[in-house]
């Protein structure tokens, strides 16, 4: 199973899937059974999952950048296990509306025997999926990260196998290349103009040198994005398996309900004077009439409680069923809102950044996650002086890279006078019109942790810079106009024209 | 030396710290008009929702009761809108560096995907009662899905007055011209959000995303400007709950419509058919005007480069690559973090001798110019 791709699994379930459905439509019609269309529907909501879900892998195997999607599409798979998510609390909801539907007007189940048999070929139907996901969603990440295709594979073969795991690999290790070249100084690397074709597949000549990039670097850090992009289907999977879960919890309940209403049910048999205390009364009624009956000799249908064994086992299963979609959708909400990972401390990472020798000030760093592990980081850094900062970028580099952070930017700042106390002040800082476009707050990492600031510093505060703090940073950028060229000063001020735009 | 005064404030043990949040939220709710909105007709929407509850359970009418039980599903909506808003002005932290921003679009989406669920619901049961029609009792029904549809057209006034306003105030502009033009056609329907309830199952929810809102549907003509000035802050971020629950609400009003015409139907011409086809119209509809919500949605989940961008980037790189000292840009990543606040990184080769500083006030100068306020510009030197 480890080898079998996502989409081999997803197709075949799709298929199996959909054949029962429109068995079940069709014996729902021989039977006129009501019970059985509905259940029918519940099938084609799994279909529909297992649909959204293979769309996502098919977009997320598209993982070179695009002109528009310029991280590539690895991201539908966390959108796909978001929609899973919501489609199945939307269908727990609906269950308990149908539950509580059913506690008011208890139906009977006619031709329990004909559902027993269909809710156990269903349940065979969702137990094989059940097979099939559980093994990837569990540990099947593990499987394929050690096939030793994470590292120093050669050029891009299209193997069905492997190619979603080996593409994505791929770009990953051409990203880092081409970072790791910058760093050393670009001796081996033709400039690439502005293309984002160029990460298109099938270049194989990139390929190979980036392997040769790939060999030198060593191989340690490649692993996580193999596991990154497993731990990012796996989320997808995880959506799978448990919507395939509820349909098989579903089944079951199907299933037992149906076996003990045909063992301790006593019908109304058609033609004789019969009660049917349980439909269309309160249960509080239904003693006396019973009693009542019971005494005048006429027949009376079985025990109700029999009726409300149904609603009951669905509340437990919607339950079981929320408890257990809960965690995946937070984790794919929380991927979704840009959120830091939770394995990385986002203080301790800023403070240890600062103390990197030639750093003076770390500004607006954020680190957030594509997917999987696919993490990316910017931040301004400011240092002394454009001729030390290669070493310095460097520095920056190993130390992400230590961190298990592959794709960063980082922006240059550089120190234009001695004073020490403009140190922290961030060159480049948006004047006060955009303050309220920045949006998320400018979150410097100088910042107090609590998170309460004072207006005056321009770079960390949420608020829109007081004008003295702008003129404060207009000054340091004026200042700076002496040593550089002429056109710095215009641009200073049309800057700070277009940014009253 | 002893202080003057002792503070006993500060000894004291905290107080309870739910109430201090509820009231926090509260305040934070009123505070904002978007949000003062979602909350008023949340709270009209649940007590219409109680009231019809009662009277099924009084009445003892399934259909009542079912029905009731989907307006609660619908506030549903609504709480996640105002739960968005209220989220997404709280302060960034070390968790969520950007803050909490992108709940906005989370919510949106959501919406998008609950509405697309209801659809389908919709049509499943329609096609339930095409092949088996139960009988219908219209008398109760007229009456309550009129009172429905009248609790949605005043929703459907208050968001529409609160985006037209915004519209109109050039919020909104930026971004998808492209994806809405072609889907501001369907089916301006403003009717009535009701529900049908059959004595069976009961719900025939019409939800109908006619109307796309949040200005983009009326912003055809206007120019492209990038730069909103007179943009306020928070209005801007509220469009995309905005744009959701406003589609819920359309949705639940042509609900209401398609059953009373259902039920004028059935009473005159005693169309039996005509319920299950209402509800499967009604629920195509609703699938088909979701569409692109949930596009715009997704595009900026998926990090996509803002569509209001996508004509001005490649001018921009082109005269970044331009300035002096620069050989190459590369790896360019623009996204959208949330409504109109756009993030890009990328990298500069540059020159050994080229004027670092120089350079990155330049590119940081273009690219603000087309509304690109956070960028982050690595500047690599080239070794020769």
């Amino acid at each position: 199973m480890a080898c079998a791709p996502n989409r081999v699994r997803l197709l075949c379930m799709l298929s199996l899937t959909f054949g029962f459905f429109i068995v079940e439509v069709v014996v729902s019609r021989i039977t006129s059974s009501l019970a059985m269309l509905s259940d029918s529907f519940h099938m084609l909501s799994d279909v529909i999952a297992l649909v959204v879900a293979l769309v996502a892998v098919r977009f997320a195997e598209q993982t070179q950048s695009t002109n528009k999607n310029t991280f590539g599409w690895i991201r539908a798979e966390v959108i796909g296990a978001l929609v899973n998510a919501v489609f199945l609390t939307a269908l727990c909801f609906t269950i308990i509306l149908e539950a509580i539907e059913r506690f008011t007007e208890p139906h009977e189940i006619e031709q329990p025997d004909v559902v027993i048999g269909v809710g156990a070929a269903g349940l065979l139907v969702n137990l094989l999926g059940l097979c099939l996901f559980h093994g990837h969603a569990g540990g099947g990440g593990h499987g394929h990260s050690h096939g030793g295709h994470g590292h120093s594979h050669g050029g891009h073969k299209k193997h069905k196998n492997g190619k979603v795991r080996r593409s994505e690999t791929l770009e990953d290790s051409r990203s880092t290349g081409e970072e790791t070249n910058n760093l050393v100084g670009n001796h081996n690397n033709s400039p690439n103009g502005v293309n984002p074709d160029r990460r298109r597949a099938g270049k194989s000549e990139m390929c190979h040198s980036d392997n040769l990039d790939l060999q030198i670097n060593g191989s340690a850090p490649y692993e996580e994005f193999e596991n990154g992009h497993d731990s990012a289907s796996q989320l997808n999977m995880r959506g799978v398996f448990l919507h395939v879960l509820g349909d098989a919890l579903g089944s079951v309940i199907v299933v037992i309900n149906a076996i003990i209403f045909l063992f301790v049910w006593k019908p109304c048999k058609p033609g004789t004077v019969c009660e049917n205390p349980c439909v269309g009364q309160h249960c509080a009624a239904h003693l006396f009439n019973v009693s009542s009956a019971s005494n005048n000799g006429t027949n009376v249908a079985g025990p109700c409680w029999v009726l409300y064994l149904d609603p009951t086992l669905c509340i437990i299963m919607v339950c079981i069923l929320l408890y257990t979609t809960y965690p995946l959708l937070k984790e794919s909400a929380l991927i979704l809102l840009q959120t830091v990972p939770k394995q990385i401390d986002i203080h301790k990472l800023n403070s240890r950044l600062r103390d990197l020798e030639g750093v003076l000030a770390v500004h607006e760093l954020h680190i957030w996650q594509l997917a999987g592990s696919r993490i990316i980081a910017t931040a301004h850094i400011k240092c002394h002086d454009p001729t030390s900062y290669m070493d310095v970028a460097k520095r920056i580099k190993d130390f992400f890279h230590d961190e298990g952070i592959h794709a960063t930017t980082i922006q240059p700042e550089f120190v234009t006078m001695n004073s020490e106390s403009r140190a922290s002040l961030c060159e480049l800082s948006c004047r006060t019109q955009c303050a309220p476009k920045l949006c998320c707050g400018a979150a410097d990492t100088v910042k107090p942790p609590d998170g309460a600031l004072e207006p005056k510093k321009p770079c960390e505060s949420r608020t829109p810079t007081v004008p003295s703090a702008s003129a404060t940073s207009l000054e340091i950028i004026s200042e700076s106009v002496e040593d550089t060229s002429r056109p710095e000063s215009i641009v200073i001020i049309t800057r700070e024209v277009e940014s009253s735009l | 030396m002893l202080p003057l005064s002792i503070k006993d404030d500060e000894y004291k043990p905290a107080k309870f710290n739910l109430f201090v949040k509820l009231s926090g939220w509260f305040r934070s709710i009123l505070a904002d008009k978007t949000s003062r909105n979602l909350f008023f007709f949340l709270c009209l929407n649940l007590s219409f929702a109680f009231v019809e509850l009662m009277y099924g359970i009084w009445s003892n009418s399934l259909g009542l009761i079912s029905d009731s039980f989907h307006m609660f599903f619908d506030c549903t909506a609504l709480l996640a809108g105002l739960a968005a808003s209220v989220i997404s002005r709280w302060r960034s932290n070390d968790s969520f560096s950007y803050g909490y921003v992108r709940a906005e679009v989370l919510a949106g989406f959501v919406n998008g995907l609950f509405l697309i669920f209801t659809a389908f619901f919709i049509f499943s049961e329609g096609v339930e009662r095409a092949l088996e029609p139960p009988d219908v009792h219209h008398e109760r029904l007229l009456p309550v899905s009129i009172a429905g549809l009248l609790v949605n057209l005043v929703g459907i006034f208050v968001f529409q007055h609160g985006g037209h306003g915004h519209s109109h105030d050039g919020e909104g502009h930026g971004h998808s011209h492209s994806l809405f033009n072609g889907s501001v056609g369907h089916g301006h329907s403003h009717g009535g959000h009701g529900h049908s309830h059959e004595s069976k199952h009961g719900h025939d929810h019409g939800h109908d995303h006619g109307h796309s809102h949040g200005g983009h549907g009326h912003l055809h003509d206007e120019p492209h400007c990038h730069d909103d000035h007179s943009h306020t802050p928070g209005k801007g971020s509220s469009k995309q709950i905005l744009q959701g629950v406003f589609l819920h609400i359309v949705a639940d009003t042509l609900g209401s419509v398609g059953v009373i015409i259902s039920a004028i139907l059935m009473q005159k011409y005693d169309l039996m058919i005509a319920d299950p086809i209402c509800s499967m119209l009604i629920a195509l509809l609703i699938g088909v005007s979701v569409v692109p919500l949930l596009r715009e949605s997704i595009g900026i989940l998926m990090q996509r480069t803002p569509p209001s961008l996508d004509h001005a980037l490649p001018e921009c790189y082109q005269r970044v690559q331009q300035l002096q000292g620069v050989y190459n840009l590369q790896e360019p990543h623009f996204w959208t973090l949330c409504t109109d606040v756009y993030i890009g990184t990328l990298k500069l080769l540059v020159a050994p001798d080229a004027d670092s500083r120089w350079i990155l006030s330049q590119t940081h100068n273009i690219f603000t110019q087309v509304g690109v306020r956070q960028l982050y510009v690595q500047v690599d030197v080239a070794a020769m």
